[in-house]
């Protein structure tokens, strides 16, 4: 029994239990066979187990998700790098074959299973990715401790330059990284000079050695307080030569990319693009990318430093200083570049050494997760542990909420730096319950019923959402608040605490109040627009007991006239006062909107036989005809009832529609009963 | 009644079968075993239903099981119906349903008549 424990999981999803088992005979033996009759089921298996399933057998053709949804969360997800998956299919389409492989499948098993194939299938895949897992790890790592070794020897050179130089340790270090930036930028700004990733890297690495030719300098002459004289000076600049010669003298590595571009840095970082340099006297795009970008960071980096004959500069007035040509003509490109990068460059260089640091050690974590069948449990949790916890506290920084996280034993609320800023509390209150200071960031009454809420939280519903003021900044601000309680895993699921966040929810609210009334409303009667009182209708037409409804629809008749004669503003008015005699002529639970140009509809509940309902239409009918301002408001309208139309939106609609044809047919200045217009035509028919 | 003879009987391939399957043993468990499996009630709800959709999984399964054990009959009319049934429910679709509902019988019976006689026999 002791060996069934040991057996890798192979998970088989297929919707046929026939299918399953007949599968499961064939492998049985070998693996422990989890079952999944769908998609979701099998989403969930792998959820659980992770990288434990070694394999997923995969049918395409299931209910509820199938076999392609399945392999696209597996990609979401990731899964499909780690967790190969073979195919079951009797699909012959190479579409089909092909989008599967699209989406990472290893392999292909078709229906009719062959006892021998399946296994020789499962095993090699199996085999295979198990063999290519510590391979990529051996290669990263073996890629990473070169690169590591030649970045330590490539830093001990540079620093003996510099060294020699009395330059700062960190000039080598702002050349790369400035180097690197401004790369990067120009490829964004134009494709004029195409360089992949690794040729940025290349260029910036080699950067660090740019000044090796100074080893050649007499060194009175390298650290001389004063101005140079002309002798010293054309000594100086010899430099440049010396590197590159160092460099071409080398009797290894001559044909090492790295090695050649560090012979064109040497020789030319010092070239202008107007051609006025040394030692060569180039000119515009004769002289290469690379020392055309080292040259400007050089000279930006020599500015803002502090060196034996002049003080340090700021950034804004070396940034002066070189559009001004003060140092010599650049490409104009690389001048733009600058431009569009003045407002970062100073913050890039100051996060310079700590971002490094991280991305080196990034990828050294990266390296030994991909080796990570040699690592015990433990190191591997603490790793994926210490990864999770990277990514919380950057989400956290950047999602401008208010995320803190509360224990039982003992009290203790915790926020995010961001928080804590925002409440104006310490990051860790203990016994917040009963601090002053946490009381007097929230309401009393909203403290006892945010506990009520969550007492009434259970395992099955552990989220709760409760919205409340907070004291932000010495501002009450609208918060909505989302916690979920938390219970210990152990069998006596104890409560232990929540973890929650509050978002800034005012200006929301404020939005959303306005654009509910515009949503709903007519922007120039203010009743009801037609969208909104077609749910409305609808809503209570669903909800109907034994109530029954009218609907009408009227019209001013001749309404053309009054926008004709006494034009669109006259117009617009009498629009606002019949809406007004309408709202007035309503009863409260009724409703009232302009459904068009000069057409409105009304919809009212009444309960009984269907008496009232005519007194009801004739009061409206009467209050709002008459005058406004000697035009006579004259108008149609059609009536229908649930009574004697239907019972759906549409049905009452065009009845109601109907009528009010009749009405106007009949010669305008009236109302019509959908009701009697029927027994009419049914006594015609 | 033999394994064999239940396959002669359904016209389906046992050679082929146990070439595949390699034992006799995990064949008829199988072939007993597809007296339980609800694909062809599926098939039929679903018809009445005329849900194509769902109709076309259930003979999507059928086809696929009578594939592994070479119920040979069963799985062409399956076949085609499936296929017929790929895009949609269409009435055309009204003969193979008869057809397959022809062949399940006869499959579903000879399997019967191993089952009494494997029951029989154990006893």
């Amino acid at each position: 029994m002791a060996a069934a424990a040991e057996k890798q999981k192979l998970l088989i999803v297929d919707d046929s239990e026939m299918n399953r088992s007949i599968l499961a005979d064939m492998l049985g033996d070998e693996y422990e066979i989890i079952e999944a009759e769908n998609g979701v089921q099998a989403v969930t298996v792998i959820q659980k187990y992770g990288t434990e399933i070694s394999l997923v057998l995969l049918d395409i053709v299931m209910p509820e998700m199938d076999g392609f949804e399945v392999l696209s969360v597996m990609n979401q997800r990731r899964w499909i790098e780690d967790i190969p998956v073979i195919m079951i299919s009797a699909e012959r389409r190479s579409s089909r074959v092909e989008q599967a492989y699209a989406l990472g499948v290893t392999d292909f098993i078709s229906r009719p299973f062959d006892a021998v194939i399946v296994h020789r299938r499962v095993v090699n895949t199996i085999l295979l990715y198990a063999k290519q897992k510590k391979l990529v790890g051996l290669v990263e790592e073996q890629i990473y401790e070169k690169e590591r070794q030649s970045n330590v020897m490539i830093d001990i050179l540079s620093h003996i330059v510099e060294s020699r130089n009395g330059e700062s340790g960190l000039h080598v270090l702002h050349i790369h990284t400035l180097t690197e930036l401004m790369l990067e930028h120009l490829v964004r700004m134009t494709d004029k000079y195409v360089l992949s990733r690794s040729e940025i890297a290349l260029i910036s690495t080699a950067s660090a050695l740019h000044d090796i030719g100074k080893m050649a300098i007499p060194e009175e002459i390298l650290n001389k307080p004063g101005r140079l004289t002309d002798e010293e000076f054309a000594i100086m600049k010899t430099h440049t030569i010396h590197g590159a010669a160092m460099i071409q003298d080398s009797p290894v590595h001559q044909d090492d990319p790295l090695v050649r571009m560090v012979y064109c840095i040497c020789r030319w970082h010092h070239e202008r693009y107007d051609g006025r340099g040394y030692p060569d006297g180039l000119k515009g795009d004769e002289i290469p990318i690379c020392a055309q970008i080292v040259a400007l960071a050089d000279v930006y980096d020599a500015l803002t430093s502090e060196r034996v004959y002049k003080k340090a500069f700021s950034h804004e007035k070396a940034v002066e200083m070189i559009l001004n040509g003060e140092c010599g003509v650049f490409n104009p490109l690389l001048m733009s570049c600058l431009k569009e990068m003045a407002g970062t460059i100073q913050e890039e260089l100051r996060q310079t050494g700590a971002v490094r640091m991280q991305k080196q050690e990034m990828r050294h974590v990266v390296g030994e997760m991909l080796n990570h069948d040699e690592l015990s449990a433990s190191e591997r949790t603490l790793m994926l542990l210490e990864h999770e916890r990277m990514k919380y506290s950057f989400f956290a920084s950047l999602s401008k909420e208010i995320q803190f996280e509360y224990t039982v034993s003992p009290p203790m609320v915790t926020l995010s730096a961001w928080s804590a800023d925002q409440l104006e509390l310490p990051e860790v209150v203990m016994d917040p319950m009963h601090d002053k200071r946490v009381l007097s960031r929230i309401e009393a009454d909203d403290v006892s019923e945010l506990t009520d809420v969550l007492h009434r939280a259970t395992i099955e519903n552990p989220r709760v959402e409760y919205d409340c003021q907070l004291l932000l900044g010495g501002e009450k601000r609208w918060m909505n608040i989302i916690c979920q309680v938390i219970w210990s895993g152990d069998e006596l699921q104890q409560y232990t605490g929540i973890i929650g966040k509050a978002v800034d929810i005012s200006e929301m609210r404020v939005k959303m109040d306005t654009l509910q009334q515009m949503a709903q409303h007519d922007g120039l009667t203010g009743l009801f627009n037609r969208t909104y009182a077609k749910q409305w209708v609808k809503d209570s037409l669903k909800r109907r007991m034994e109530s029954q409804f009218a609907m009408a629809i009227l019209d001013l008749d001749f309404f053309k006239h009054a926008n004709d004669h006494y034009g669109h503003l006259f117009g617009d008015r009498v629009l606002m006062y019949v809406a007004d005699q309408l709202r007035h002529s309503i009863r409260s639970g009724d409703i009232a909107a302009r459904i068009g140009g000069d057409e409105f509809l009304i919809f009212l509940e009444y309960s009984a036989q269907g008496a009232d309902i005519r007194a009801i239409i004739q009061r409206i009918y009467n209050s709002i005809k008459g005058t406004y301002e000697e035009f006579p408001v004259s108008i149609s309208m059609g009536i229908a009832t649930t009574e004697c139309a239907g019972s759906s939106y549409k049905e009452l609609f065009s009845a109601a529609d109907k009528a009010l044809y009749a009405a106007k047919e009949a010669g305008r200045g009236r109302y019509c009963f959908y009701d009697d217009i029927r027994e009419k035509e049914e006594e015609q028919s | 009644m033999t394994l064999k003879e239940c396959y002669a009987a359904m016209e389906g391939d046992y050679e082929e079968a146990l070439s595949r399957l390699r034992s006799e043993r995990l064949m008829k468990k199988f072939v007993l075993k597809f007296l339980d499996d609800p694909s062809y009630e599926l098939l039929c709800t679903s018809v009445g239903a005329k849900d194509g959709k769902e109709a076309f999984r259930a003979a999507h399964t059928i086809k696929g099981i009578c594939q592994n054990l070479s119920l040979t009959r069963l799985y062409q009319s399956s076949n085609v119906l499936a296929e017929a049934l790929r895009a949609g429910w269409n009435e055309e679709a009204r003969p193979l349903i008869d057809e397959v509902e022809k062949d399940y019988r006869q499959t579903t019976e000879a399997i019967r008549v191993l089952k009494a006689s494997e029951d029989g026999g154990n006893q």
